[in-house]
C-alpha cells in the first residue's frame, strides 16, 4: 500500500461542504426523496386555501393574495425540527463517532447537517411557491420583491435551525427534540402577525406580537412581496436571526463538547 | 523512546458504574495489545478514552506520547478507529462513504476517488463499491468500516470487536487484514471477547473485568495459566469412560478428568490428540464424538478470578 499523506488541509467551510454533500447522497441514490420535502407545505397551503380561505376572506383568491406567503412560509417551519432529529440520530451512530475522532471541525459537523436542509428547504420553497404562482398569486414586488423575500425566508430558517442543532445535541430522546419544536414555533406563531391583523389581538398580545420575530418575518415579506420597503420590521428580522446564529452556535458547540465529558 | 499508548490508573466513572476503575496498559510501537474481557467490562469504554471521544475521570492516557484530553487534535491526526458499531453512513455507497472520509480528511476529489478505488480493491469490495452500505452483510461491513479507519495510513488503530457476528471464513479474512496493517507497522489496540482472537493477533494480551486488568502478558503466558486445548472423547457407553481416561494417560502422559459423559484430556498440540484418537479407534471403544475445545474466555475467567464470567452466569441462572 502506499503511503498516505496529505498535507492540504481543507478549510471548514470545505469540510462543512463534503458533510451538507454527504447529507444530499441519498437523495441521489433514491431520488423519490425529493418529494417528501415539500409534501407537507404544500398539503398546508392547499387545505388551508381552499378549505378555510373562502369562510376568512370572502373568495379563496383574496385570500390566497394575502395570506398565502405566510401559509407558505408556515408549512416550510414544520420541516425544521428534521434538523434536530437528523442529528440526534447522526450523534447516535458510529458514524458520528468515527468523525468525531477524526480531525474535522466540529463546526462543520454541525453546519454541514443545517446546510443540507437548507437545500431542501431551498426546494420545497421554490415547489410550493411555484404551485401558488400558478394557483393565481402574484407578487407586486417583482421579480427582485419575490427573490428577496425568498432570501429572507431562508435566512430566517438558517437561524432557527440552529436551535434545532441545540436541541438535536442535548435532548435524551427523539421525542424531547419533537417538544422542544412545538414549545418553540407553536407560541411565536400564534402570538404574530402570520394570520391575523395585530389589532385584533388583545393588548399584553399585541405587545408580544409586536417584537414576535415572526411577525418581523411576516410583516417583512409582505412588504418586500408588495414592492414596499420592509423598513423596521426587516431590521428587527436580522437583529433576531444575528442573536439566533450568535446564541445558538457557540451553545451547540459546548454542547457538543460536553457531550465527550460524558 | 515512549510507547505508542501509555495509560496510567485510569478512571471513568458512569453513575455509580466504574467502566474503568484504574487501568493501566502500556503497547510498545508496532505492536498488538488484545484487550480481553466480558460484555461490560470496560473494552469500549478504554478505546472511547483512547480515540479522545470520552473524557476520563482520573488518571492518564497517552497516544503516540500526546495526552488524549490536552492534545486531543493532534492524537485524531494520526489515530484511527472502527468501533463497536460501524462507523458508515448506511445510506452511502461503500465507495462514497470512502470518498467522504478522504475529502474531510483534505484530499482533493480525484485524491479521494483513487484512494478509495485503492481500499476497495484491497479490501475485496469492488463488486460491491456501488451498493449502499445499509446492505452490505456482517462481514463486508465490517472490512469497508475497517478501510475506512486507514483511508489516511493510521499509526495507532483501534479496534473495538472486530469480528463479533462474524462467521469464521469472514472472520479469518478480517484477520489477515489486521495482520497486513501490522505488517505495516501500524500498532493496533484491538478488544475481543474470543481468547483465541487475541492469541491470533495479539503480542500482547490485557484481560479485564469491571474496570480492571486482571491479567496481562503475552498470549503463550495467559494459555499456560488456563491450561491450553483439550481434547474431549465422549464414548456411547459411560462404562468406557474410566478405560478411554486411562488409555489417554498411558498415550501421552497427561492427566485426564471425568466430566459428565466425556473424557477430557489436556493436550498440548493436535498431534497428542490425533495419538489418542487412533489408540481408541484400535481398542475398539465407540464414540459418539471427539474435538478439541480451545479455552475460552470464561475458562480464563475460572482459572484468573475463581468465577465465571459475569454474562455466562446470567444466562446459566436464565437457562
Ligand atoms: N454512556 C454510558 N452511560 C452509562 N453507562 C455506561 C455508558 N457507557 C458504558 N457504560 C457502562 O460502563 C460499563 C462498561 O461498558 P463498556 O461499554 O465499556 O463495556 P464493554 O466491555 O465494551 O462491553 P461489551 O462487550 O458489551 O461491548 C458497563 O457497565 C456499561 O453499562
Ligand atoms: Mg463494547
Amino acid at each position: 500500500m502506499t503511503v498516505t499523506t496529505w498535507t492540504t488541509r481543507r478549510g471548514v467551510l470545505a469540510q462543512s461542504a463534503s458533510m451538507a454533500a454527504r447529507s444530499l447522497a441519498s437523495i441521489r441514490n433514491n431520488p423519490a426523496t425529493l418529494i417528501e420535502f415539500f409534501m407537507i407545505p404544500l398539503m398546508i397551503l392547499l387545505s388551508i386555501t381552499f378549505f378555510m380561505g373562502g369562510q376568512m376572506m370572502g373568495t379563496w383568491q383574496d385570500f390566497l393574495q394575502y395570506a398565502g406567503p405566510t401559509i407558505v412560509v408556515m408549512g416550510l417551519f414544520f420541516a425544521i425540527p428534521a434538523t434536530g432529529l437528523a442529528l440526534f440520530a447522526d450523534l447516535e451512530s458510529g458514524m458520528f463517532d468515527r468523525l468525531t475522532a477524526m480531525p474535522v471541525s466540529r463546526f462543520a459537523l454541525l453546519s454541514g447537517r443545517v446546510t443540507a436542509d437548507m437545500v431542501k428547504h431551498a426546494w420545497a420553497l421554490l415547489v410550493v411557491g411555484g404551485v401558488a404562482f400558478a394557483m393565481g398569486y402574484r407578487a407586486e414586488g417583482g421579480v427582485l420583491g419575490v427573490l428577496a423575500a425568498v432570501g429572507v425566508v431562508l435566512l430566517f430558517m438558517f437561524s432557527a435551525s440552529w436551535s434545532m442543532v441545540l436541541a438535536g445535541l442535548t435532548a435524551k430522546s427523539e421525542d424531547q427534540v419533537q417538544t422542544w419544536m412545538v414549545a418553540l414555533l407553536m407560541p411565536l406563531s400564534y402570538t404574530s402577525t402570520a394570520f391575523i391583523e395585530i389589532e385584533t389581538l388583545p393588548g399584553a398580545v399585541q405587545w408580544l406580537a409586536e417584537i414576535n420575530p415572526m411577525t418581523a418575518l411576516s410583516e417583512t415579506i409582505r412588504s418586500l412581496l408588495a414592492g414596499d420597503a420592509p423598513g423596521g420590521y426587516l431590521l428587527a428580522l436580522l437583529g433576531w436571526c444575528a442573536g439566533a446564529v450568535a446564541v445558538f452556535v457557540p451553545l451547540s458547540l459546548r454542547a457538543y463538547r460536553r457531550r465527550l465529558t460524558n | 523512546m515512549h510507547h505508542s499508548i501509555e495509560v496510567r490508573g485510569l478512571v471513568k466513572a458512569f453513575g455509580d458504574v466504574r467502566a474503568l476503575d484504574g487501568v493501566d496498559l502500556t503497547v510498545p510501537a508496532g505492536s498488538v495489545l488484545g484487550v480481553l474481557g466480558p460484555n461490560g467490562a470496560g473494552k469500549t469504554t478504554a478505546v472511547r478514552v483512547l480515540s479522545t471521544l470520552t473524557r476520563p475521570d482520573a488518571g492518564s492516557a497517552r497516544v503516540l506520547g500526546l495526552d488524549v484530553v490536552a492534545q486531543a487534535g493532534e492524537v485524531r491526526e494520526r489515530i484511527g478507529l472502527t468501533g463497536q458499531y460501524a462507523g458508515l453512513d448506511h445510506d452511502l455507497t461503500g465507495e462514497q462513504n470512502l470518498v467522504l472520509i478522504a475529502r474531510l480528511l483534505g484530499a482533493s476529489r480525484p485524491r479521494a476517488k483513487a484512494r478509495a478505488a485503492e481500499l476497495l480493491e484491497r479490501f475485496d469490495l469492488v463488486h460491491a463499491a456501488g451498493r449502499a452500505a445499509g446492505e452490505y452483510s456482517g462481514g463486508m461491513r465490517r472490512r469497508l468500516d475497517l478501510a475506512a479507519s486507514v483511508v489516511r495510513r493510521p499509526e495507532v488503530l483501534f479496534l473495538d470487536e472486530p469480528t463479533t457476528g462474524l462467521d469464521p471464513k469472514s472472520r479469518n479474512g478480517l484477520w489477515d487484514v489486521v495482520r497486513d496493517l501490522v505488517a505495516e507497522g501500524t500498532t493496533v489496540l484491538l478488544t475481543t471477547q474470543y481468547l483465541e482472537e487475541a492469541d491470533q493477533l495479539a503480542d500482547a494480551i490485557a484481560v479485564i473485568d469491571t474496570g480492571r486488568v486482571i491479567a496481562s502478558g503475552a498470549p503463550s503466558e495467559l494459555k499456560q495459566m488456563v491450561g491450553g486445548p483439550v481434547l474431549r472423547l465422549r464414548p456411547v457407553r459411560a462404562e468406557a469412560l474410566a478405560p478411554l481416561a486411562e488409555l489417554a494417560d498411558r498415550v501421552i502422559g497427561a492427566e485426564t478428568k471425568l466430566e459428565e459423559g466425556a473424557a477430557a484430556v489436556p493436550v498440548a498440540h493436535a498431534g497428542q490428540a490425533a495419538a489418542i484418537v487412533a489408540q481408541v479407534a484400535r481398542t475398539g471403544i465407540d464414540l459418539v464424538s471427539f474435538g478439541v475445545d480451545e479455552p475460552t474466555l470464561d475458562e480464563v475467567f475460572l482459572a484468573l478470578t475463581g468465577h465465571r464470567t459475569e454474562s455466562t452466569s446470567e444466562a446459566e441462572v436464565a437457562a
